[in-house]
């Protein structure tokens, strides 16, 4: 035995904390999305990494696979459909694409919850507090009062910015 | 307990002395010829006693130690040529030496703390001396740094404050670092004369602060640098106020934990290698004065780092350590060299916490252990308890908080946090060697760093971890204390028991007192300091409270209504407002209130009804209160406990400026009348007069700050006021109060009192003698009301 017990001990932990780290980046480059929520999930404007269906997809569109779960970091990641990184996969990737562009703008004074849930980024929770911020404030005297209700962050906002409207 | 203290700790008392002398020299200015004289009275009479009175000797000895703490924290006089001395023109040109790196705390606003060298007065460059803070406005073109040589235009001036019953001195803090002068300068006054070339410490700072952004996402990368050199200035206010509701904002000072674990692990990972233990403890201590100097000289630092050389050194000497004794050999060191650090929170809390650790936990453990708990918790909760026991008044001092869940918080955070910092020690390391290995570091010190995030916020969610409780009087903060250092010995004595019990009684009861003791009968009217701005807390003897306007805050910007105006209403003690009133939008009276919103209960909002313009932050904070809102239009008459709140304006009608319409309320109380216009101006004050609402006051607050444009002739000769408050910033850009309006409130026949001279201006009734409190000033004028020239009766 060349190594003391102590030097053993040390040299394990460090090759452990290493192979989580190859784990960590696996998973970091797989689900970029899913790690970008687990990062802001703390912050003002965050999305609960932990109910990715919340704020799913846009209705219509196929529902986004596995990317919120919290997935232990897997050091060979299964090929699951939500994988970026493999190229060309046999299924086509549905990425958070651009939602079919509706007719025209949403009248965010006039929709009302189902239709708000219609908005990229926007889920059932969501779109009922934005009933509720509306139904307290009376109306939104601008798109950009949106930024009022919980959840609605400057980055989502500029998402559904040109699909919404304020009508008098 | 001091005899069998003081053997393990024969620093402890003249360390205790200093500290005490240093206290009474800041509230009683004795002259220093007096002390001198005083002090060597008492080491000479020390002398003599000493063979046949021992202990009186030591109390002269200590009295005469107690002297020198009191010179040594004597103000030295200002040089000749401090920049002080001068009478500063409005605008001046330095030239400066950096004494720190810039702090940038504002996307286009960049704080600099600047060594003065000369000042150049034209053509001429006369020598002079003097440090000045200043902050520069918009974006720096030249790459800024300690010690770097730069010539700037600044408008210099005292600091102020914002001087409020029970508010933060910061003018004090700022004297205490030698700074006399603040001001403001524009980016593109300032011109660097050398290239930066930082000191090595600074340079081996900022390559870590560049290495852990490179590699690691924002949020947590400003944790690490926080854990790993004390660096919160990325820190989100978010992430902030969770750590601090959670109890552990301690880990992002660099403390004694850090440097038990730097030490340690050069230590041990040394010794593993095969170095004698001798080299270990050099390479060591080498180590942590590196460190020291790279993270800066914050009292914390020191502490930590004078503490682990002592210990080292015991170990080099072969001596056993006594922690306490170091504790005070670097209480004793900082003290001597900065005195008025005694005073800096960041110093009581280090040196109470570490005290408490050192004093408190063994006894507490052992308690532990006996009622069967395994020994690592045991220690774990004692240690967690020890430190918040030591530092609970402190915090409520200072802060008006005290965490209930930090005890249970610190036991999962600090492992996580220690973790996370050899990791990222290791991982600093590392890159130096093989900055493919180092990335995977930092891959797992990500998912260390979410998890340690995770659990703040979880622990800062629960409902009630944090109350916030008025400071403590000083009765209670020496009771709790001696009650703390009577506690171990009350185990085998039942008269320290006895007395232990005693001290817990008068913590209560005096901790009580405050919620108690109700307004005496008195209507109390305080018109607070929040520079330019208006927030004016009317109580009534009854009960209800009534806030109208929050002052200036929000993001990116002091915010005065968590700075000022929730500690001045945690002191009171306040926590709930029956009613808040926001005059108009404008971010000088709507800013502060989105703090109040948050932190305090708001029975309702009353507002005029007009759409918000700008004060986001008020408005998010609105619909998260749950308050609900109120638009009043003139007319309106509302009973707030005993006291009638009438509506005078605004009327509907055409829109006009946002100032005019400004909610105007009056409040009748006892045959006292109170008016409060906003930010009315002529416009509005005509409405006001031609709608013929009882205007005649006693109390009036001057509209707009003093503008020009308001308390015109005629609304001032119906309102008639005795007192008028004028709620305004000391050199505030718009020049309010302007000399026009001040001169029609003197024909009128007012008494002017001004929040930029006198600080809070507070009124206090009982309806028949009134009393003005000029707060800056500590004046109080009392006016009998029953003076037929006094009296107004409500219109």
């Amino acid at each position: 035995m060349p190594y003391t017990l102590p030097q053993l001990r040390l040299l394990i932990l460090l090759a452990f904390t290493l192979l989580v780290g190859l784990g960590v980046r696996e998973w970091r480059a797989g689900f970029p999305d899913a790690a970008e929520r687990f990062e802001r999930f703390d912050r003002e404007d965050a999305v609960s990494p932990l109910v990715p269906d919340a704020d799913a997809a846009p209705a219509g569109a196929a529902p986004r696979q596995a990317p919120g779960r919290p997935t232990p970091p897997p050091p060979a990641a299964p090929a699951v459909p939500g994988r970026v990184t493999p190229p060309a996969p046999a299924t086509p990737v549905p990425v958070p694409a651009a939602p079919p562009p509706p007719a025209e703008p949403l009248d965010v004074n006039r929709a009302d919850a189902t239709e708000l849930a219609r908005l990229p980024g926007v889920g059932a929770g969501l779109a009922q507090r934005i009933v509720e911020e509306r139904e307290r404030r009376g109306r939104f005297d601008s798109p950009e009062a949106l930024r009022y209700v919980l959840g609605m962050g400057p980055k989502k906002l500029a998402a559904i910015r040109r699909f919404i409207t304020v009508r008098d | 307990m001091i005899d069998r203290l003081v053997p393990a700790a024969p620093l402890l008392p003249p360390t205790a002395a200093v500290a005490a002398g240093i206290a009474a020299g800041s509230w009683w200015a004795i002259p220093p010829a007096t002390l001198l004289a005083a002090g060597a009275l008492a080491l000479l009479a020390s002398i003599l006693l000493a063979p046949r009175m021992p202990r009186v000797a030591l109390t002269l000895v200590l009295s005469g130690i107690a002297v020198l703490g009191a010179l040594r924290a004597a103000p030295a006089p200002l040089a000749d040529d401090h920049l002080a001395r001068r009478a500063p023109p409005r605008s001046v040109t330095v030239e400066a030496r950096l004494a720190q790196e810039p702090v940038r705390w504002a996307p286009d606003r960049t704080r600099l703390l600047l060594d003065v060298l000369a000042m150049h007065a034209g053509p001429e460059r006369l020598p002079a001396s003097g440090r000045v803070q200043i902050t520069v406005y918009g974006e720096i073109a030249a790459r800024l740094g300690e010690g770097q040589r730069v010539i700037v235009d600044a408008r210099l001036h005292p600091p102020i404050g914002y001087r409020n019953p029970g508010g933060f001195d910061y003018p004090a803090h700022l004297r205490r670092d030698g700074i006399l002068l603040v001001g403001n300068a524009r980016a593109d006054r300032l011109v660097a004369l050398a290239p930066d070339t930082p000191p090595w410490p600074v340079a081996v700072k900022r390559w870590a602060v560049s290495v852990i952004t490179a590699r690691l996402p924002e949020t947590s990368g400003a944790l690490l640098a926080g854990l790993l050199m004390g660096e919160r200035s990325q820190l989100p206010p978010e992430s902030d106020e969770a750590f601090r509701r959670a109890g552990v904002y301690h880990i992002l000072a660099v403390s004694g934990f850090n440097v038990a674990l730097l030490a340690g692990a050069i230590f041990a990972g040394l010794a593993m290698c095969g170095v004698p233990r001798r080299g270990a403890a050099v390479a060591a201590a080498a180590a942590l004065i590196g460190f020291a100097l790279v993270v800066g000289g914050q009292p914390s630092v020191l502490r930590a780092t004078l503490m682990g050389l002592l210990l080292l050194a015991a170990l080099l000497l072969d001596r056993e350590s006594q922690l306490m004794n170091a504790l005070a050999a670097a209480a004793l060191a900082l003290l001597v060299w900065r005195p008025g650090d005694l005073w800096e929170p960041g110093f009581q809390l280090s040196f109470a916490a570490t005290a408490g650790i050192i004093y408190v936990t063994p006894w507490l453990a052992a308690i532990l252990t006996e009622r069967g708990w395994p020994a690592w918790l045991a220690t774990a909760v004692a240690v967690s308890l020890g430190a918040q026991a030591a530092v609970t008044p402190l915090m409520l001092a200072h802060f008006n908080q005290l965490s209930l869940i930090g005890v249970v918080a610190n036991l999962a955070v600090v492992p996580l946090a220690g973790i996370a910092t050899m990791l990222g020690m290791l991982a600093l390391l590392m890159e130096l060697l093989s900055s493919a290995l180092a990335a995977l570091l930092f891959e797992t010190l990500w998912l260390v760093l979410v998890v340690l995030r995770a659990m703040v916020s979880i622990a800062a969610a629960i409902p009630g971890a944090m109350a916030h409780l008025p400071a403590p009087a000083p009765v209670v903060v020496v009771a709790w204390y001696a009650a703390l250092g009577l506690a171990p010995p009350a185990v085998a004595s039942t008269r320290a028991r006895v007395v232990v019990e005693a001290l817990a009684v008068v913590v209560a009861v005096a901790s009580i007192w405050p919620w108690l003791s109700p307004t005496e009968g008195m209507l109390r009217v305080t018109f607070l300091d929040v520079g330019q701005g208006d927030a004016a807390l009317v109580e009534l003897p009854d009960g209800p409270r009534l806030l109208v306007d929050g002052g200036p805050g929000g993001a990116r910007r002091f915010d005065v209504g968590e700075r000022v105006l929730a500690p001045f209403l945690w002191n009171r003690p306040v926590r709930r407002l029956d009613a808040v009133a926001l005059s108009h939008w404008d971010i000088d009276h709507s800013g502060g209130l989105a703090a109040v919103l948050r932190r305090f209960h708001v029975g309702e909002f009353w507002e005029s009804g007009r759409p918000p313009s700008g004060a986001a932050d008020t408005v998010a904070a609105l619909g998260r209160s749950g308050a609900p809102r109120r638009a009043l239009a003139a007319g309106q008459r509302l009973w707030l406990g005993r006291a009638m709140v009438t509506v005078l304006g605004p009327a509907t009608g055409p829109p006009v400026a946002a100032n005019d319409q400004s909610l105007v309320l009056r409040l009748d109380w006892r045959g006292v009348s109170l008016l409060l216009p906003g930010d009315l101006g002529a416009q509005g004050e005509a409405a006001l007069l031609g709608r013929g609402g009882p205007l005649r006051a006693l109390v009036l607050k001057v509209a707009h700050h003093g503008s020009r444009s308001s308390s015109g002739v005629p609304f001032l000769r119906a309102a008639q006021p005795l007192i008028a408050v004028v709620s305004v910033g000391a050199r505030n850009p718009f020049r309010h109060p302007s000399p026009d309006a001040l001169a029609r409130l003197e024909a009128a026949g007012a008494h002017i009192y001004r929040t930029d001279r006198d600080g809070a201006v507070m009124l206090e009734t009982d309806g028949r003698v009134l009393r003005v409190t000029a707060w800056a000033r500590g004046t109080t004028d009392t006016f009998h009301l029953a003076d037929p020239e006094n009296t107004t009766a409500p219109g």
